[in-house]
């Protein structure tokens, strides 16, 4: 698409994305809501996020499903009150509407395969009876305007004009921040526009290109997109990343997951555990002395020489005969 | 039976042939069934006691020893032992029923009298105590009733002589035991010679024998200190003998575990006899058929020998990834079962310098059809302490985990499997996001270039097909075969 297209279909976008947002009173709710309340935490939202993100990624389904599928949730949840045993029926909901809009047929997993790798408790048709309820509530329409859309566009538009060769921006890298943006509610509340240009922007930072900065800022005027907003989601984009990028992991929560072992493997897997019957013997540093012993060992060693010197077998006077058999007693009937 | 319309002619009699007789529950697609031949045969008794002379044996019978004064006991004891040194024939059941059951009394009372008494173990005792053991336990092991006998499935032929010969064990071990035995005596009795006909009992088939014998030997080693060093020699002769030239030897399992007793009681440093026992006897063990019948021992005793030094780890590792089964899973999910214990109390530096090839190997597991292999291997997973180690390098890990896992995640045909690698991979994307999205598009990219080097092929094939028919047609009209 040439850029003048490209333009107008930013242009088109942007008037477009305030549709899809959503109810930011809704969200805010959701992000002041203490964990282990009634309602949905910050913390419980995010979580489930993650998880919709592992899905994805298992079941390869493309970016766009997971953005998509995040849009619905956050959509949803700002509108109604969720208790938070519901959650998971509902974004399992939301990934396979989107799945549905985006991903060809073949490709996409079975309801019952779904809730099966999600570890859920509810069924097929509990899966089927929610779907409706989201659709209805959103009024869901098949294309709907993520920040996902804007960041095509505007990679679209900072390679077809960047002048050098050598500087590319890599599109998968971009798609794989944004998806660490979405795993906090606080990005939900951005508008798509600002939070993909306040991606784009620090990710041509890193790459340290002065053309593609002078595009960004011509997109930005294009979308009359405020320097302010620009500014407070580009900091909040960057800690989110750093957080990312750390070293440290963060401890992963496997005690939640499921893991279920036929029955032939749980048997196994406690025999080993078996306490020995026999009690230790000690090996005492006059073992060694051979002078009983003709034959030489096996694999001798000069330390052996140093113990011979101790005495026959050290069943002689050198050691009290109370003191040794009070010795091997107390292991032996231990 | 499921008779195939086949057009082959004689396999199409053969079967229907089979059709017309009922199918034996010995058949089963035609291999039979060995559970079922094994479970017709009774337990099978054997000894090698035989009556040589139709004489009846015959035997003074004694006073008690209860019921005669303190002075006398101990010469009383010595004849009643001397007594006991008279050997019966259990095979024929019939015979000297009287006298056995003397000698089965005697023995009984023998076994109470060396329990309670004080006083009673003269010097001359010892001498008349080692004969009459000897006696009665050693002798040739009669050889065993099938030809194949297999450990694990068969039913082990019994010791017919064990109504004597337990009572015989029981009389030693209490002898051993007493609070009055010295070994200092002992010793001129109990030697070498001893010892080693001791050891080859080892291999009786009765479980029963083995397990006294255990304890047997496991009190002689805590008391004869001078006979350690030979005791230890020869349970090496015998592995490796059992190793690498019979594969036949039905006492490993007691002999690992009175080996585990002495490991754990080794002293610090270990001795390099010691080292040298490990690598050169223990980890060539693993290597035998028939590992399942003395594995968890095995498995205690490396697992000992780590924790006394920890620097084993790594020659141990390495050798058991040298001896990977590749053709037996059920030794598979030993060995993984083995690796888990010893990755329990595995040092993290030592971690560090054997993860790459023990990761491969994992992955090699992981990704294996065979599904309880597969599981073990995934298991691993939920082991907490494996899960911080595996977290503190996962940038190491991964990526050698990461492309069996994700290929297996799409194609094994086990859904528990696929669950299970879920969790593994959920737990690799916490871990390490960034990484995981690198190694996620490296992977797409390389499985989109194998694809686009597939269509080329495909394509170039096709064009070759295309100038081959143009070619056919234009010169005459007929397509060349």
């Amino acid at each position: 698409m040439d850029a003048f297209k490209l333009m107008k279909e930013l242009r088109v976008n942007c008037e477009q994305e305030v549709h899809y947002l959503p109810k930011v009173t809704g969200l805010r709710a959701i992000e002041s809501t203490a964990p282990g309340d009634s309602r949905i935490s910050a913390k419980c939202r995010d979580a489930k996020v993650e998880d919709l993100w592992s899905l994805t990624s298992f079941f390869g389904y493309s970016t766009q499903t997971f953005v998509l599928a995040v849009n619905l949730l956050d959509r949803f949840l700002a509108m109604m009150k969720i208790q938070p045993k519901h959650l998971s029926c509902i974004s399992l909901s939301c990934l396979h509407m989107a799945a549905k809009v985006t991903e060809k047929e073949c490709n996409l997993t079975p309801t019952d395969e779904l809730i099966r790798i999600g570890q859920c408790r509810f069924t097929v048709s509990d899966l089927a009876r929610m779907e409706k309820i989201v659709t209805e509530k959103l009024n869901f329409k098949s294309k709907a305007v993520t920040a996902l859309t804007f960041l095509h566009l505007y990679h679209q538009i900072a390679l077809s004009h960047c002048t050098d060769r050598k500087t590319t921006l890599s599109l998968e890298k971009l798609e794989a921040q944004l998806k660490a943006c979405l795993c906090r509610i606080s990005f939900s509340k951005a508008k798509p526009s600002v939070l993909a240009l306040a991606l784009l922007r620090q990710e041509i930072e890193a790459v340290q290109s002065e053309d593609m900065l002078e595009i960004a800022s011509h997109i930005q005027r294009h979308l009359k997109i405020v320097d302010a907003d620009l500014v407070l989601w580009s900091k909040c984009v960057a800690q989110c990343l750093s957080d990312y990028a750390s070293p440290e992991c963060s401890k992963p929560d496997h005690r939640k997951l499921q893991w279920i072992v036929s029955r032939r493997t749980a048997q196994s897997l406690h025999s080993y555990r078996s306490v020995p019957e026999l009690p230790t013997i000690p090996e005492g540093c006059w073992d060694e002395s051979e002078s009983e012993d003709s034959c030489e060992d096996m694999m001798s060693s000069g330390e052996e020489s140093l113990s011979s010197s101790l005495g026959s077998d050290a069943e002689g006077s050198f050691f009290p005969p109370h003191l040794r058999r009070q010795n091997q007693r107390q292991y032996l009937y231990a | 039976m499921v008779v195939h319309r086949d057009s082959s002619g004689p396999i199409h009699r053969a079967m229907s042939s089979a059709a017309t007789t009922a199918p034996s529950v010995d058949k089963v697609d035609g291999f039979s069934r060995k559970s079922v031949r094994k479970a017709k045969q009774k337990r099978s008794q054997s000894s090698s006691q035989f009556r040589s002379q139709g004489k009846p044996i015959e035997l003074t019978p004694l006073p008690l020893l209860k019921d005669v004064p303190a002075s006398e006991q101990p010469e009383l004891f010595l004849k009643k032992l001397q007594q006991c040194c008279t050997v019966f024939d259990f095979m024929d059941t019939l015979s000297d029923l009287k006298m056995k059951e003397y000698k089965r009394s005697t023995l009984n009372e023998l076994v109470d009298y060396v329990t309670v008494s004080r006083g009673y173990l003269t010097e001359q005792a010892y001498p008349e105590v080692v004969k009459m053991v000897s006696h009665n336990i050693f002798r040739t092991l009669p050889p065993s009733d099938s030809n194949e006998f297999d450990p694990e499935e068969d039913e082990p032929t019994l010791e017919a002589s064990w109504p004597h010969l337990q009572l015989v064990y029981e009389f030693f071990i209490r002898f051993l035991e007493s609070q009055e035995f010295q070994p200092s005596i002992a010793k001129k009795y109990i030697d070498q010679k001893f010892v080693l006909q001791l050891l080859e009992l080892f291999d009786s088939e009765d479980p029963r024998e083995r397990d006294y014998l255990k304890t047997v030997l496991h009190r002689i080693y805590g008391k004869f200190l001078g006979l350690r060093a030979f005791i230890r020699k020869q349970i090496n002769n015998i592995f490796l003998r059992f190793v690498y030239e019979t594969e036949h030897f039905n006492g490993v399992a007691e002999l690992l575990e009175i080996l585990g007793s002495i490991i754990n009681g080794f002293a610090l440093p270990l001795k390099a006899e010691h080292k040298q026992f490990l690598v050169k006897v223990l980890i060539p063990l693993h290597t035998v058929r028939s590992l399942s019948l003395f594995h968890a021992q095995l498995a205690y005793c490396i697992v000992q020998f780590l924790e006394k030094d920890p620097t084993l780890t790594e020659p141990v590792i390495r050798g058991l990834l040298k001896f990977w089964p590749k053709t037996c899973s059920q030794k598979e999910v030993m060995f993984l079962g083995e690796l888990e214990e010893i990755l329990d109390v595995i040092e993290p530096t030592q971690f560090v310098k054997i993860q790459e090839p023990l990761f491969k190997q994992i992955s090699r597991c992981v990704s294996s059809p065979h599904f309880q292999v597969a599981e073990r291997a995934l298991y691993y997973w939920n082991n907490e302490y494996i899960m911080s180690l595996i977290e503190e390098n996962s940038s190491v890990i991964l990526p050698i985990m990461f492309a069996s896992l994700y290929r297996i995640s799409k194609e094994h045909w086990n859904p528990a499997i696929v669950a299970l690698v879920y969790n593994v991979l959920k737990a690799f994307m916490e871990m390490n996001s960034t990484l995981f999205d690198e190694l996620t598009a490296t992977y797409k990219s390389d499985r989109q270039r194998e694809k686009k080097k597939e269509k080329e092929r495909e394509e170039l094939w096709k064009k070759l097909e295309d100038l081959e028919l143009k070619r056919g047609l234009r010169s005459d009209g007929i397509i060349p075969t």
